[in-house]
């Protein structure tokens, strides 16, 4: 039988998962944790500090990276797929001539484009209002962005490849790129939390005390670790039974 | 039931249905069954395996530091006696060992309430419950004693089994008095250890229906504390701030508790008198019960 | 159309199928079974939605676990009532038209609305729709795109008397159409109108198929049942004794008999001729297991 065409599909298919991901609740959420970082950039930014730039670095690290970006991406990269999966909604996705990778394209960029701007607008902001100048604000794009695109990979797959996944990933941020790639460095270089950190400290020159990645894997390895994600995500699409 | 006698004899042995006649418990029975179901509901116990995973996984953490260190005590307390150091100098105090547990406090508050509170909710069992003679400030009080019970066994068990097992193993608290000076204080750092957790893990459950979602909520609160209150502080806030490290104000009015310096145990930002602390744990703990309470007076039970 | 094969499926120690091998062509079909009989899965397996463990699975000709464009000629309304739960009817039916790379996706989805008597225009997500209008749109986004195979799975659930008449119009003229319908229920009076063929589910295992009609022929190890009303019922029980047309008889109020009959055919050419020797009218001789629910019961019951 030869192959449908389906133009639109992807379009479709991303508007559909927008709307189905951001829910009040989730946006209400983590937005009210943006302002927070809003807050908390403005008392840095008028604590007269000898080095507001060393401050509101170690505050994007501390607050955004290792927090912020990882538990808001879980939260809406892990319901993308996983929601329809759990709700035998993803039936009507699956059901049809559409190639499963659209299906995990869509999903991914809808993650993204949702978790984005309910992140680094408030952390940009916060960087801003620390004083540590525009390095800082690029720095803190870059990071949040880099580190994002790897969590998407990462959270659409485990989305789908288990039934509580927000759990799971909960407890691999907070027990594995919180506890144990803190330990030495090659445990670090395991968690995506390290790369954009990494890019953080690179546009800053701000040091932290563990390791730093070098250019260009600090680029290289996120982008990657997101393409083997979506990957997987398509090949267990492709085979899972549903429904 | 029987026939008359002097008529043919029969039995019947299986009415069906018929209505219990028998003693009812009561509110407080409801109760006892709600907490001990909750509790069973939380271990995973009566369940398939994998749901026992992540609670025996988390109290196993929350022991082995104690084993380790009452291993230590008996196999090398003679060796440190003749080197003139005492064991009990080495090892962590019972304050300090809330600082090797506070991370399986975290993981075990994160997830206790959610799979108590928004899994009746969900699945429409509150109605149920309050069907019984439970009404919804029982039905909370219950909950919470469950969340609370199954918090003691990571916040209590472990520093208890250090107290029983360095007093056998001679390397205890001298006499009953000393004993026992030290077991109220075990006892009631346990609970402080975990009253904070538990009011403020039903307050964020009682706000949605999805267990994960609170679990996420939780540890976002609770490690955003930590940093948030830390930068405000290193921003030339006040020291008074830490009353808001929600994860380690309770630890540090465990470690004023066992006489420890202020900021040893809980954060070196800590150095804040022993009252502001206990009133910033009174206040956040009574302001999540009553958040609960508001919460679930409101809500329709039933469609 | 459906070609089904050799198939077994299990889910660890769970045998959920057992060497089930079947043909279906175009018509209305219905899967009976009890509940646990595996006719879900049968079902799922059809879409593609889970693949045999054993044996293989054929629609149109190709295999659905692996042709992707297969698809386009499937139509399934699932058993579980979520939706996407922020869309509206139109909004929900339309991307499933827009996903089947339809062209003019608005008219289409329109169309499927209007044949389940739904409003397009209506605003409203389907989050606050009724089960039954929720019921209907899931059975317009499986007809949107004019599927040769349609699978239905307990697609009668939640509607009410008159919706579940329209329902079974539709799928009665679904298969006047040509297009193969497979449904799947338990509510056997209905489903006797959507026609006479049945798949008969029990344990996993296919039980029987065909006529229900003609499967109650071949129960002959089941005495077929039949009331015969009449003036004088004991004579005419008697001549249907002595002519060994019947094996049972019970008689019931004034006027009827209860026949048991392992003998069908010489029954039915010997009630006149009995009735006629013991000078007794006849009112009335109905079968009373020849229905779906009687050959549903004797099946699971065996």
């Amino acid at each position: 039988m030869s192959p449908v065409r389906t133009p639109g599909a992807v379009m479709s298919l991303y508007r559909l998962m927008l709307s189905t991901q951001v829910t009040r609740a989730r946006v209400v959420g983590l937005s009210a944790l943006g302002l927070v970082a809003v807050v908390v950039g403005f008392a840095i930014g008028h604590a007269g500090l000898a080095d507001p730039l060393r401050q509101g670095t170690r505050f994007i690290n501390g607050f955004g990276l290792s927090l912020l970006v990882p538990v808001a991406t879980l939260v809406f990269a892990s319901a993308s797929l996983g929601d329809p999966n759990e709700d035998g909604t993803l039936v009507y996705l699956w059901l049809r001539p559409v190639s499963r990778a659209k299906i995990v394209a869509a999903a991914a960029l809808a993650s993204f484009s949702v978790t984005w701007p309910i992140v680094t607008i408030p952390l940009v902001i916060s960087a801003a209002l620390t004083g540590g100048g525009r390095t800082l604000v690029i720095g803190t794009v870059a990071g949040v962005t880099i580190s994002m695109v790897a969590y998407v990979g990462l959270f659409v797959a485990l989305g789908l490849r288990v039934k509580r996944a927000l759990v799971w990933g909960l407890l691999y941020i907070f027990v594995w790129e919180g506890f144990v790639a803190t330990g030495n460095n090659t445990a670090s270089r395991l968690a995506v939390r390290t790369y954009g950190r990494s890019v953080l400290s690179h546009i800053t020159g701000e040091t932290f005390r563990v390791t730093d990645i070098s250019s260009p894997w600090r680029w290289l390895v996120p982008v990657a670790v997101a393409l083997a994600g979506l990957a997987y995500a398509t090949r267990r699409l492709t085979r899972q039974d549903v429904a | 039931m029987t026939v008359p006698a002097g008529g043919p004899t029969a039995r019947i042995l299986d009415r069906g249905y018929r209505p219990y006649d028998g003693p009812r418990t009561g509110a407080r029975g409801a109760m006892r069954s709600l907490i001990r179901h909750s509790v069973q509901r939380v271990l995973g116990l009566k369940r398939n395996v994998w749901t026992k995973v992540l609670p025996f996984l988390t109290i196993f953490f929350a022991y082995v530091p104690a084993i380790v260190f009452v291993g230590v005590a008996v196999l090398l307390k003679d060796r440190f006696a003749t080197e003139g150091v005492n064991i009990n100098d080495v090892l962590p105090s019972y304050g300090e060992y809330y600082l090797f547990i506070w991370a399986a406090i975290q993981v075990f508050a994160a997830f206790c309430a959610p799979e108590v509170l928004c899994t009746d909710r969900r699945t429409g069992m509150l109605g149920l419950y309050l069907a019984s003679p439970l009404r919804r400030d029982t039905y909370l009080v219950a909950k919470a004693a469950a969340v609370g019970l199954v918090l003691s066994i990571v916040t209590l068990g472990p520093p208890l089994f250090m107290l029983i097992a360095r007093a056998i193993a001679g390397v205890g608290p001298d006499g009953v008095g000393g004993f026992v000076a030290v077991l109220w204080r075990v006892v009631v750092a346990g609970a402080i250890a975990a009253v904070l957790p538990v009011a403020m893990t039903l307050a964020i459950a009682s706000t949605t229906t999805r267990r994960a979602a609170a679990s996420a909520a939780f540890i976002l609160i609770s490690l955003g504390s930590i940093v948030v209150t830390e930068a405000l502080i290193n921003a030339g806030g006040s020291k008074t701030l830490f009353v808001f490290d929600l994860p380690y104000l309770p630890i540090e009015l465990v470690g004023r508790l066992f006489g420890e310096p202020a900021g040893k145990i809980g954060s070196s930002s800590a150095t804040v008198p022993t009252s502001s602390l206990v009133i910033a744990y009174l206040v956040i703990t009574v302001g999540c019960a009553l958040f609960v309470r508001t919460r679930y007076q409101r809500i329709q039970v039933t469609r | 159309m459906i070609e089904v094969s050799g198939v077994s499926k299990w889910f660890g120690d769970l045998v959920a199928v057992s060497d089930v091998s079947f043909e279906v062509g175009p018509g209305v079909t219905a899967l009976l079974g009890p509940n646990g009989a595996g006719k879900s899965t049968v079902l799922r397996m059809l879409c593609g939605l889970t693949g045999p463990a054993r044996g293989t699975v054929r629609i149109l000709g190709g295999d659905p676990r692996r042709d992707l464009a297969l698809t386009r000629q499937i139509g399934l309304v699932p058993q579980q009532e979520v939706t996407f739960e922020t869309l509206t009817a139109f909004e929900f039916v339309r991307l499933a038209a827009v996903l089947h790379g339809l062209d003019g996706p608005d008219e289409a989805a329109t169309a499927a609305l209007g044949v389940v008597e739904l409003d397009p225009a209506d605003p409203r997500p389907t989050s606050t729709y009724s089960k039954g209008m929720r019921q209907r749109v899931k059975v317009a986004q499986a007809i949107v795109h004019q599927p040769q195979v349609i699978v239905l799975d307990e697609p009668l659930t939640g509607l009410d008397p008159r919706q579940r008449l329209h329902m079974i119009t539709l799928f009665q003229r679904l298969g006047e159409e040509g297009r193969c319908v497979i449904v799947s229920s338990h509510v056997l009076d209905e489903v006797e109108r959507f026609g006479s063929r049945v798949l008969v589910m029990v344990q996993g295992r296919l039980a029987a198929e065909g006529d229900f009609h003609a499967i109650r022929e071949l129960m002959d190890d089941r005495p077929h049942r039949v009331r015969v009303r009449s003036d004088r019922p004991r004579a005419l029980a008697t001549a249907l004794l002595e002519s060994e047309a019947a094996v049972a008889v019970r008689l019931e109020g004034t006027d009827t008999v209860i026949v048991d009959t392992d003998q069908v055919s010489r029954f039915r050419r010997s009630v006149a001729a009995a009735a006629q020797r013991s000078d007794a009218h006849l009112w009335e001789v109905t079968p009373l297991d020849d229905d779906l629910e009687s050959v549903f019961r004797y099946l699971v019951g065996r």
